[in-house]
C-alpha cells in the first residue's frame, strides 16, 4: 500500500512510465510506431497540446477549468493567419494574437474571481462567444496560402530536434521552475488547495485566480500561432473539442481536477500521452472516427481513477483521525488529572460556521 | 516588557449579519507583552472580534488602532502586514503541501534564510515536527503547531490564539504555555480565547467576558476569582432553580425505545446507553467528542465497526437511513444550512420532503401536504407570511421549527436532535425548548445533543456524556448539574 502510494505521490514518474509503456505496446503490433520518424511527429504535434496544458495547469491548480481554450486558440490561429497572409510581419501578428489571448483570458478571470461566475459555465459561454466571432471573422472561409517562410519555421530543427518542441520544452521547464522556486510560485496551488487558508495568509486570491485565466488565454493564443504555422491554413473548426485533450492532458499529468495538486512537468507529459495515443490509433488502423470517443472515454476513465483514489485516502485519513480521537482515552484521563477544574464549555467555529 | 504601551486597541466595534447583531460595541485593548483572555458562551461574538481584527469581515461601525494609528482592516494582509496573526480554532492548512510549504507560504523573503529560520524557530521550542511531511497527514494538534510556527516566523506583534488548548494534550498544552511565556516577555501581545477558565488564571494578563456582542467584564486577572468569573458568564436572569417543569414522569420499567451497547464506529468507542419513552436523554459532551459521528452512525449515515444499537427491542444496525426513518426514528442534524434544509424551496415542501412518498402515489396530495404543513405551522408557532414562502427568508429559529416539524412528519418513535438552538437568538431558543417539551409529552423518546450543558441541565431527564468518544458517565436528573457535566466532559 505504502509502495503504491508512493507512486501516485510521483504522478509524472507513472505518467512517464506510461508513456513508455505506450510506445513498446503499440511498438510490439506495429514497429514503425517506434521509429525516429514516428516519434518526431508526435513531438511535433504534442507542442499545442503542450502549450494549452501549461496553462489549464494554472486554471486547474487554482480548483477551476478553463473549457474556452479551444475558441482561443481558434481565433488566435485565424486572426494570426490572415494578418500575415495580408503582409503583416510576424511578429505584429503574434503580438496581436496574444493580446486576443489575454483579453479573453482577462474576462474569464474577471467572470469567475470577482463576478463569481462558476469557471465552467463562464469558460463556456465565453467558448460559445469566439466560436461565433470566429466564423464571421473569417467569413466562414478557410484562411490559406500563408506564406512559406512562415509555414517552413515548424519545420525547423535544432539537434535535430523540431524547434516549437523545443520552444514547448523550454517553457516548461520555465513555469516549474516558476512553480517550485519563485515565491508566488506555490499560490495557485494553494488557493486550489483550501481557499479560506490561503486568504488568511495573505494570499491575494482573486488577483491569482485572475492571473491564472489570462495565462491560460496566453497560453492558448500561442498555440493558436503555433497551429497556423504548423498546418498552414486555418478553417472555421480549429480548435473544436481540442480542450477536451488539454484537460485530459493535465489530468493524466496529475493535476487533481479539484485543485491544489498537480505539476507542469505532469501536464507536459500527459500532453505528449495523448498525442502518442492519437498517433497510436492511426498505427494500430483504428478508424479515426474513435479518436474523439476514445479521448473521451479516456478523460472519464482518468478523472474517475483520480477522484476514486483521492476519496480512499480521504477517507482513510479521516476514519484514522477520529479512531485516534476516540482512542487516546486512556492517556488523557491520565494526562488531565492535574487540571480537574471547571470549565466552561461552548462551541465556536472559525470559518464556515454560522459565523458568530 | 514595558508595561501599558498600547499595542491594539478596538473601539466600540459594531457588526450584522443581516438582522442579527452580534457585535454591538465591543471595545477591547491588548497592550505590550500582555495576555488578553477573552471568554463568552455560545455565540457571544468572539470569533466574529476576531475575524474582524484579521480584516476578514468588514466591521459595520467603529475603530481599530494599531499601536496606536487608526487602520482600515480591509483585508488579511493588511492585518498581516501590521503585525497581526490569528491562530484558528481549526487549522486553516493546505493539505497537499508540505509542513515547510505551508509554513512559508506568503512571505516575501529568500526560501533558504526561512528555511534556516524555520528550522531554528523549531529546535529553540524544542518540537519534534517532520517538515517534510504532507499537512493532511497531521494530528490536529500537530496542525496547530503548524499555525503557531506560521504565527512565529512571520514575527507577528499580536497573535490572535483561538482556543488553542482546545485539541492539544495536556502535556502539549504545559509545552505551549510554556512558550506563551517567552513570547510575552518577548513583548508579543496575545488575545486568547478560551472556554478553559482555569487557564484564564494559568496564562492571562487580563480578562475580559463577551456576553451578546458586548463586553460586560475587563480587568486585571488578579481582580477575579473563577467564581466571579463564571457568574460573569451566566445571563443576568438566569437563576438555577429552573428545573421547575413537572416531574419527570418517565417509566423506566419499559422496554427502552432506543438501545445502543457498546456501539464502536469512527469517533465513537464502545457507547452504550438507552433512551425511554416520553424521556429526554441530553448527550452532552464538548466539540469533537464523537456525539455527532455516533448520532450519523445510529441514523445509518456512519459506519458501524461493532456493537448493537436497537429500536424497540429491534436491531437496526447495518441499515439505510431510508428504512431507518420508516422504523421510526429520524434525526435533526447539526448544521441546519449544510444537512438541514432546502434553503430556496418553501416551507411546504420543506416540511413534507421527508413523507413524500406517503402522500403520493405518482403526483403529490397537495391537499394533505397543504394540512400537514399548516398542522405544523400552528403547532410550532412559526412566524410565515404563507406556506410558499421560501425557506431562506425565515429567521433561524423559525427555520429549526420547520426542520423539527418536517421530522415529525414521519411519525417517529425516537428523535434524535442535533444542538437544536446552535445560532438561534433566545426568544426562539425558548420556542424551541417547548417544542422538545411537548414532543417529550406526546411520549417520544427524545436524544438531545448539545455542547451547551445550560440546555442538557434545563431540558433533559438523564443525561450521557461523551468524552473522547467514550461515555463514562450517565447523569440523573438529580445529577445534573452545570459542574458535574462540565467535569465529566473533559474527563475530570
Amino acid at each position: 500500500m505504502l509502495i503504491i502510494k508512493k507512486i501516485f505521490e510521483k504522478r509524472e514518474i507513472t505518467a512517464l512510465a506510461f508513456l513508455v509503456i505506450l510506445f513498446l505496446g503499440v511498438g510490439l503490433r506495429n514497429p514503425d510506431f517506434m521509429n525516429a520518424q514516428s516519434i518526431t511527429t508526435v513531438l511535433k504535434g504534442s507542442v499545442l497540446y503542450i502549450f494549452l496544458a501549461i496553462g489549464m495547469t494554472f486554471v486547474l491548480l487554482t480548483g477551476g477549468i478553463d473549457v474556452s481554450v479551444g475558441g482561443t486558440l481558434g481565433i488566435a490561429a485565424a486572426v494570426s493567419a490572415t494578418m500575415i497572409r495580408g503582409g503583416t510581419s510576424v511578429p505584429v501578428a503574434i503580438v496581436v494574437a496574444i493580446l486576443i489571448g489575454l483579453l479573453i483570458g482577462l474576462m474569464n478571470g474577471v467572470g469567475v474571481a470577482i463576478v463569481k461566475v462558476p469557471a465552467i459555465i463562464m469558460t463556456l459561454g465565453m467558448l460559445g462567444i469566439i466560436r461565433g466571432v470566429m466564423i464571421v471573422y473569417t467569413d466562414g472561409k478557410w484562411v490559406e496560402n500563408l506564406p512559406d517562410a512562415f509555414k517552413m519555421a515548424s519545420q525547423a530543427n535544432f539537434a535535430h530536434v523540431n524547434i516549437y518542441f523545443i520552444l514547448a520544452i523550454i517553457t516548461t521547464i520555465l513555469v516549474q521552475f516558476y512553480f517550485s522556486k519563485a515565491r508566488t510560485g506555490k499560490y495557485f496551488a494553494a488557493i486550489g488547495d483550501n481557499l479560506e487558508g490561503s486568504i488568511l495568509v495573505g494570499i491575494p486570491a482573486k488577483k491569482m485566480i485572475v492571473i491564472a485565466y489570462v495565462l491560460s488565454g496566453l497560453c492558448a493564443s500561442i498555440a493558436g500561432v503555433i497551429f497556423a504555422s504548423q498546418v498552414g491554413f486555418v478553417t472555421s473548426n480549429t480548435g473544436v473539442d481540442i480542450e477536451m485533450v488539454a484537460i485530459a492532458a493535465c489530468v493524466l499529468g496529475g493535476v487533481s481536477l479539484s485543485g491544489g495538486v498537480g505539476s507542469v512537468v505532469g501536464s507536459s507529459i500527459g500532453a505528449l500521452i495523448m498525442t502518442a495515443i492519437n498517433s497510436a490509433l492511426i498505427f494500430l488502423k483504428v478508424p479515426s472516427f474513435w479518436n474523439k470517443s476514445i479521448q473521451g472515454t479516456l478523460l472519464i476513465l482518468i478523472v474517475v481513477s483520480d477522484v476514486l483514489i483521492h476519496k480512499y485516502f480521504e477517507e482513510k485519513a479521516r476514519k484514522q483521525r477520529l479512531s485516534a480521537r476516540a482512542q487516546c482515552l486512556d492517556k488523557s484521563v491520565e494526562d488531565s488529572k492535574d487540571s480537574k477544574d471547571a470549565h466552561i464549555s461552548t462551541e465556536s467555529t472559525f470559518v464556515g460556521g454560522n459565523g458568530q | 516588557m514595558s508595561a501599558n504601551k498600547s499595542l491594539m486597541k478596538l473601539h466600540e466595534v459594531y457588526k450584522s449579519f443581516g438582522d442579527n447583531a452580534v457585535l454591538k460595541g465591543a471595545s477591547l485593548e491588548l497592550s505590550v507583552g500582555e495576555v488578553v483572555a477573552i471568554i463568552g458562551g455560545n455565540g457571544a461574538g468572539k470569533s466574529t472580534l476576531m475575524k474582524i481584527l484579521m480584516g476578514i469581515y468588514p466591521l459595520d461601525r467603529g475603530e481599530i488602532f494599531i499601536e496606536g494609528e487608526k487602520v482600515n482592516m480591509s483585508s488579511p494582509s493588511v492585518a498581516l502586514e501590521k503585525g497581526i496573526y490569528l491562530v484558528p480554532q481549526e487549522p486553516l492548512l493546505f493539505p497537499n503541501m508540505t509542513v515547510e510549504e505551508n509554513v512559508v507560504i506568503g512571505f516575501n523573503e529568500n526560501k533558504a534564510v526561512l528555511s534556516a529560520k524555520l528550522r531554528a524557530l523549531i529546535k529553540q521550542l524544542g518540537w519534534d515536527i517532520a517538515l517534510s511531511r504532507k499537512a493532511a497527514t497531521l494530528s490536529i494538534a500537530e496542525q496547530q503547531l503548524v499555525e503557531i510556527l506560521r504565527g512565529l516566523l512571520r514575527e507577528a506583534k499580536i497573535l490572535i490564539l483561538d482556543e488553542p488548548t482546545s485539541t492539544l494534550t495536556f502535556n502539549e498544552i504545559q509545552s505551549f504555555f510554556k512558550l506563551m511565556m517567552t513570547l510575552k516577555e518577548k513583548g508579543i501581545g496575545m488575545l486568547y480565547i478560551t472556554h478553559r477558565l482555569t487557564e484564564v488564571f494559568e496564562v492571562a494578563s487580563h480578562v475580559v467576558i463577551l456576553r451578546d456582542g458586548e463586553i460586560t467584564v475587563s480587568g486585571p486577572v488578579a481582580n477575579f476569582t473563577k467564581e466571579m468569573l463564571i457568574k460573569g458568564l451566566m445571563p443576568d436572569n438566569m437563576v438555577h432553580a429552573k428545573n421547575n417543569r413537572e416531574a419527570c414522569t418517565v417509566d423506566y420499567t419499559k422496554m427502552p425505545v432506543l438501545k445502543l451497547e457498546a456501539l464502536t464506529g469512527y469517533g465513537f468507542n464502545k457507547v452504550s446507553f438507552s433512551v425511554y419513552e416520553g424521556e429526554i436523554l441530553g448527550l452532552a459532551g464538548v466539540v469533537g467528542s464523537g456525539r455527532t459521528e455516533l448520532a450519523e452512525a445510529i441514523f445509518g449515515k456512519g459506519e458501524i465497526l461493532s456493537g448493537e444499537v436497537e429500536l424497540l427491542g429491534k436491531s437496526i444496525k447495518g441499515f439505510n437511513t431510508n428504512e431507518i426513518v420508516e422504523k421510526g426514528l429520524n434525526y435533526v442534524p447539526e448544521d441546519r444550512h449544510l444537512n438541514g434544509i432546502f434553503a430556496m424551496a418553501d416551507v411546504r415542501l420543506n416540511t413534507t420532503s421527508s413523507i413524500l412518498s406517503r402522500l403520493s402515489k405518482v403526483f403529490i396530495n397537495k391537499k394533505e401536504e397543504k394540512s400537514v404543513t399548516q398542522k405544523y405551522i400552528d403547532d410550532f408557532r412559526i412566524k410565515v407570511t404563507g406556506q410558499d414562502q421560501t425557506l431562506k427568508s425565515l429567521s433561524g429559529g423559525n427555520q429549526q421549527k420547520v426542520v423539527i416539524g418536517r421530522t415529525l412528519s414521519s411519525n417517529p418513535k425516537v428523535i434524535l436532535l442535533d444542538e437544536p438552538t446552535r445560532g438561534i437568538d433566545a426568544g426562539a431558543r425558548g420556542d424551541v425548548y417547548k417544542i422538545i417539551y411537548e414532543l417529550k409529552k406526546l411520549g417520544l423518546a427524545i436524544l438531545l445533543i448539545s455542547s451547551d450543558f445550560e440546555e442538557i441541565h434545563e431540558l433533559a431527564d438523564r443525561a450521557a456524556v461523551m468524552y473522547h468518544g467514550t461515555n463514562d458517565v450517565v447523569l440523573s436528573k438529580a445529577e445534573i448539574t452545570l459542574d458535574a457535566l462540565t467535569q465529566a466532559a473533559f474527563g475530570c
